[in-house]
């Protein structure tokens, strides 16, 4: 291959390897007012300002945050239907995510959340601590929380979730911060959050 | 999760030609002031990491130069710290639970400072809440003073450097792909310095650049680095830069 025909290919490369445009886009959620999240029928009212994150980590999810989402995420998973996965493929061929199945039982949620980690995140360090039933935006659910560590950060976190299958979907709140002082401070405010959960509520204009 | 998955995302965006005036560099918490002789600080060991990168942008760290460049920046700081204004010790490292501790904290000051330069310095990519006039509230709580037990220090600076030098292969796809008018960066080269008051975990002070000059790897490229890093350090005099050199 000749210089001039090896450019374009090599370009190309370096555009794979420059990844996505930024996510601009971060917006306000207002306190008090009741929202539709993960483009689903899943509505939640705040007690506080949070900032919802322009970027989604799936096609039925989105991240809210108070101070960036390495420091407090919490992310909405709407309405997963059977076969699909919590979030995107990071390498489908060679590593694919588990999926969600209406046959799957409440309990098995958590290990679902934890195998998608573990093979998103490319981390052995994620396991499930506690498990126990609740209820989750009217429905029966299942609360959990759980730790994990990114391979290339020493930050330790520590999460907690709430999810339920209404109608043969998945619908999931989940909490994450760092263990040292943010998860203590903030988990609060995300249990507020998955308190005011509702499914088919009519938000506010 | 949102993170994990988009943390790369972002880095390549920042990497792949935002242009540098776009982002600030510096902050500090409103009405914050260091008066020289008004307090001490506590130095934390920094965090320092060197490696290459490679063609396809992956960090390869490498022990020697990382070795090195301890060795320098130790240096250099020695040399800074006594034109910072206000008294500083350097801490002791820690044995036993206390290690852990710091360590904890020094990671935590990672994803922090990591925080600040995303979602308020990247003015693209502000939070809302945190694009109000005067916001600059950052803190890694209280707790913090326990790594500064019994130094009788109001501050600690906390420290991160990492350097990636491009591979050849790297360059050579920096060079192909600016023949197609595409950008793509060769090497990265971070640091941030933060001041964390003690009583509060409060950030009072961060000065950040992923586009740090210097290498750190030699002496004088350290020595430069570290005038970057601590520029415009709160109660520092102006003579404190040349007093690096």
């Amino acid at each position: 291959m000749t210089l001039r025909k090896a450019a374009p290919v090599l370009a190309l490369t370096a555009l794979l390897l420059s990844g996505p445009p930024a996510h601009a886009g971060n917006t306000l959620i207002a306190k008090a007012q009741a929202v539709a999240v993960a483009k689903s029928a899943l509505t939640i009212t705040p007690d506080r300002e949070w900032n919802k994150m322009g970027a989604r980590p799936g096609r039925n999810s989105e991240t809210w945050t108070l101070d960036g989402d390495g420091l407090n995420d919490v992310t909405f998973y709407g309405g997963i239907e059977t076969d699909r996965t919590l979030f995107r493929e990071v390498n489908k061929r060679v590593k694919p995510l588990p999926r969600f199945s209406a046959t799957m039982l409440l309990p098995d949620i958590p290990a679902l959340l934890e195998n998608s980690y573990r093979i998103a995140l490319a981390t052995p360090l994620m396991t499930i601590e506690s498990v126990a039933p609740c209820t989750f935006a009217g429905a029966k659910g299942v609360t959990f929380t759980y730790r994990f560590t990114r391979p290339d950060e020493e930050v330790r976190r520590k999460g907690e979730g709430y999810a339920a299958i209404i109608a043969g979907k998945l619908y999931m709140a989940t909490f994450e911060a760092p263990d040292i002082y943010y998860y203590d401070r903030d988990i609060a405010s995300f249990r507020a959050l998955a308190a005011s959960a509702r499914i088919g509520a009519t938000p506010n204009p | 999760m949102r993170h994990g998955l988009f943390a790369a995302a972002l880095a390549a965006c920042l990497l792949a030609g935002v242009p540098a005036g776009a982002q600030e560099k510096s902050g500090s918490k409103p009405g914050f002031t260091l008066p020289p002789g008004s307090a001490k600080i506590l130095l934390i060991r920094p965090s320092i990491t060197v490696g290459a990168q490679s063609t396809g942008g992956m960090f390869e760290p490498n022990a020697d130069w990382t070795a090195q460049a301890r060795d320098n920046l130790g240096a250099a700081l020695a040399v800074a710290q006594q034109g910072l204004g206000n008294a500083v010790i350097v801490a002791e490292e820690p044995i036993g639970p206390a290690a852990t501790t710091l360590a904890g904290y020094r990671a935590l000051f990672s994803v922090l400072a990591d925080s600040v330069i995303r979602y308020q310095f990247f003015p693209g990519n502000r939070l809302p809440t945190k694009k109000r006039k005067g916001a600059f509230k950052w803190t890694m709580g209280p707790g913090v003073a326990e790594i500064a037990k019994g130094t009788g220090c109001d501050y600690a600076l906390f420290i991160f450097d990492e350097d990636q030098y491009g591979s050849t292969g790297r360059k050579l796809l920096q060079v192909f792909a600016a023949m197609a008018y595409v950008t793509v960066k060769s090497g990265e080269h971070r640091g941030y310095a933060g001041l964390v008051d003690l009583r509060s975990g409060d950030l009072v002070w961060l000065n950040a650049d992923q586009q740090m000059g210097g290498d750190v790897r030699t002496a004088d490229g350290a020595q430069k680095r570290v005038r970057q890093l601590l520029e415009n350090f709160p109660g520092s005099t102006p003579t404190a830069a040349p007093a690096a050199r």
